[in-house]
């Protein structure tokens, strides 16, 4: 143990030395060796993230109707456009709207299937794998299956109901503006759910078990042990989740455009959706450029209020 | 072995050599049902005839994903990685996005020198001309004619046919209705589905000067007289001859409520054989009238230039790529094209002797002989396509009525340049 120490002493002492060394000129060297070893990395970035980023400011401040079109500087007018333009507007709350489902449904089933699998013993295995299995397919296929589901006249979930005398509860899934929205979010967050259900699964098995017996000789029931153990030992893991969800609804657009494409009359039309309307169809690469700042700007403010709300809750 | 080894490697030179000279690939962004083999059997013939005339050429079919409706096309051409040589649904509407964003070249020079002009009819090639102020970037490979699809069998058993007036027409509707079977399908999630119901509802509600007027920028979109269509649909809508749930329908959904016999009408053009024959239905069943309507004349269908051969600016082999237009517009192709059982369409000029390949097609040329109204869809500027679109969908969700609907699309088109 004192050898132990002693050798750890002396890695100390070496270090200080070498930082004492470095502070007197020498870390010039290193500091260049590190900026050619990190050169690659760096060219990398600038090329994939940093330029495109200072392309879509520089296409915002110009009206471009394509990608080899000269561009003619025309100042804030893209951004005046995008306050004016009703279905900025429109896209903007549905967003929001899309977001808050797909934390609630998505995140909300993913904690639901963990406690019940959780406590399964022989069939976890299969039905994590079960549930889970959404998670493989593609956005895009989900939104072709979902679509066929929701088919008013021929679809799963209308045909279902018909058959189990429900007929009164059919609906154009897709076609109901009050409905639309939801409906696609369902799809999304079916193909989403699978992932928070495990790293819930994950948190789960993190909860120390003494608190459970603790909470069982204090005489708790069930919902006394999911409330006073389970959910506060889940904290972590339920930010996580919360934050990762987030992440994946502002990055909504697969099963829209698959789905309804922004109908009917825009009721499910996104920000991610409309700028690709904008730039891929409409050709109008300076408002679609707006749009792309305006989404940025919105990641970064939840980012931002999220982890200090996180922040405030772990302390 | 080493004499064998050595002459081996100087013949691989050889060819290694001389091939490249001469070897060159057309990418060829081909039809949407490429991938059906019927499909695909013609147009591998007119590949490995295209081939044949041109040694050393090799065509490439890239399978499309999309169209200029869904950006598709615009996206092809921007990844720089796109087609030489592009076929795609066109009309003056969906080339202006193009054109306007400088992805295609201009090819009125092809049209005087290799007598292209002469290959179309000539009111189309008129047409052409007048679209973007004498240049043009499109060679016309098929244009449409949108009418009324119909079941001969259910209409035969009801004792019903397609009427001559709107009036008549919407009794006849209503019996539809009547029986539980939907009288019309439209699948408005598809752009192109929700124009060719609402082109042919706008033709039969204010004819086809008017429409023109419209589109011309003579009358405006929100007038009465152009309006009437938009209020038709509405009216249609509240009587539950449309069902708001089609709002959600895509064309596939839509032509599915069709062929399982459902509904019994849709609006569709010359191209529906291809999607009747992938749906297995028997096409000898089917019937094709115009729009009926209460204006003298106005009975006709809808349509323009549906599809066209685009070459984008960044084509690797511009060359080839007109020549192959050449070669498509020349006497032997089209005729084996028009005879063929896939053709879909109608050609953009008279092809004397051809019999159409099934007895739905021959109603469709009978139709259009008489003349096409305008189909908005494809003569509409880009940038109000997609507020018209949706306009639609509003319709028949029930979201907007008529009036305000041409409203927004005025607004758009007062805004287009």
């Amino acid at each position: 143990m004192a050898g132990h120490t002693g050798g750890l002493s002396a890695r100390m002492s070496e270090r200080r030395t070498a930082r004492a060394a470095s502070s007197d000129g020498s870390s010039d060297g290193d500091a260049g060796t590190a900026l050619w070893l990190m050169a690659p990395a760096l060219a990398l970035y600038a090329v994939f993230t940093l330029l495109p980023i200072a392309a879509t400011f520089w296409l915002s401040f110009n009206s471009s109707a394509g990608f080899n079109t000269s561009a003619s500087f025309v100042g804030f007018d893209n951004y005046a456009k995008a306050v004016y333009d009703p279905i900025v507007w429109k896209s903007l709350v549905h967003t929001f709207l899309w977001l808050a489902y797909h934390v609630v449904m998505a995140g909300g089933l993913g904690l639901l299937l963990a406690l019940a699998v959780s406590r399964l013993r022989i069939t976890q295995v299969f039905f994590r794998t079960a549930f889970f299995l959404p998670h493989l397919v593609s956005l895009a296929v989900v939104g072709v299956i979902w679509a066929n589901i929701y088919d008013p006249f021929f679809g799963l979930l209308n045909t279902a109901l018909t058959q189990v005398g429900l007929g009164a509860f059919t609906q154009g899934w897709l076609s109901d503006p009050a409905l639309v929205l939801l409906s696609v979010n369902v799809a999304s967050s079916w193909q989403g759910f699978g992932l928070y259900m495990l790293l819930f699964i994950a948190g789960l098995q993190n909860i120390d078990r003494s608190l459970y017996d603790a909470a069982e000789v204090d005489g708790a029931d069930a919902f006394q042990k999911l409330i006073y153990v389970t959910l506060p030992g889940l904290r972590e893991v339920t930010t996580f989740v919360v934050s990762l969800a987030m992440i994946n609804g502002l990055k909504g657009f697969a099963t829209v455009y698959v789905m309804t494409n922004g109908g009917p009359f825009y009721q499910s039309e996104l920000i991610t959706t409309y700028i690709y309307r904008l730039a891929f169809q409409s050709q109008d690469h300076g408002l679609a450029a707006v749009l792309c700042i305006l989404l940025s700007l919105l990641a970064i403010t939840i980012t931002i209020v999220f982890n200090r709300w996180r922040a405030r809750i772990s302390q | 072995m080493l004499k064998f080894l050595a002459r081996s490697t100087a013949l691989v030179a050889m060819i290694a050599i001389s091939s490249p000279a001469h070897a060159e690939t057309l990418k060829m962004w081909g039809p949407e049902q490429i991938t059906e083999p019927l499909v695909a059997q013609l147009w591998n013939g007119i590949k490995a005839d295209f081939e044949k005339a041109n040694p050393g050429v090799t065509v490439e079919f890239m399978p499309p994903t999309g169209t200029i409706s869904n950006g598709a096309v615009q996206a092809a051409i921007q990844s720089d990685a796109g087609p030489d040589v592009i076929l795609t649904n066109s009309g003056i509407g969906r080339i202006s996005v193009v054109r306007n964003a400088k992805q295609v070249m201009p090819l009125t020079e092809q049209y005087e020198k290799r007598g292209w002009k002469d290959e179309i009819y000539p009111w189309l090639y008129t047409e052409l001309k007048g679209q973007f102020g004498g240049e043009i970037y499109e060679v016309p490979d098929g244009l449409d004619a949108l009418g009324i699809w119909y079941h001969k069998d259910i209409f035969e058993k009801a004792g019903w046919t397609i009427p001559a007036t709107w009036t008549e027409f919407e009794a006849l509707m209503k019996s539809i209705h009547e029986t539980g079977l939907q009288p019309i399908a439209i699948g408005p999630r598809t752009t192109g589905s929700a124009g060719h119901l609402f082109g042919n509802l706008l033709q039969s509600a204010s004819g086809k000067e008017v429409i023109g007027k419209a589109l011309r920028r003579e009358i405006a979109w929100d007038d009465p007289s152009v309006a009437a269509g938009a209020i038709r649909l509405q009216k249609l809508v509240e009587a539950g001859y449309i069902k708001k749930e089609m709002a959600g329908l895509d064309l596939d959904g839509a032509s599915r409520l069709w062929f399982n016999k459902r509904a019994a009408m849709f609006v569709a053009g010359p191209w529906f054989t291809a999607n009747a024959r992938k749906a297995g239905y028997d096409l000898t069943n089917a019937g094709y009238a115009p729009m009926p309507s209460d204006i003298k004349g106005a009975a006709m269908p809808t349509g323009g230039v549906g599809w066209s051969w685009l070459v984008p600016v960044n084509s690797r082999q511009p060359e080839l790529a007109v020549k192959w237009i050449d070669f498509m517009l020349s006497d032997a192709v089209m005729k084996k094209r028009a005879q063929d059982p896939a053709s879909t369409m109608i050609y953009p000029r008279e092809i004397p002797g051809v019999e159409p390949p099934t007895p739905v097609l021959k109603d469709i040329f009978a139709a259009a002989a008489g003349g096409v109204g305008y189909n908005p869809s494809v003569y509409l500027p880009g940038t109000v396509l997609d507020t018209y679109f949706q306009v639609i969908q509003g319709l028949i969700s029930g979201q907007i009525g008529g009036e305000d609907g041409m409203k927004q699309i005025q607004a758009k088109m007062a805004e287009a340049k």
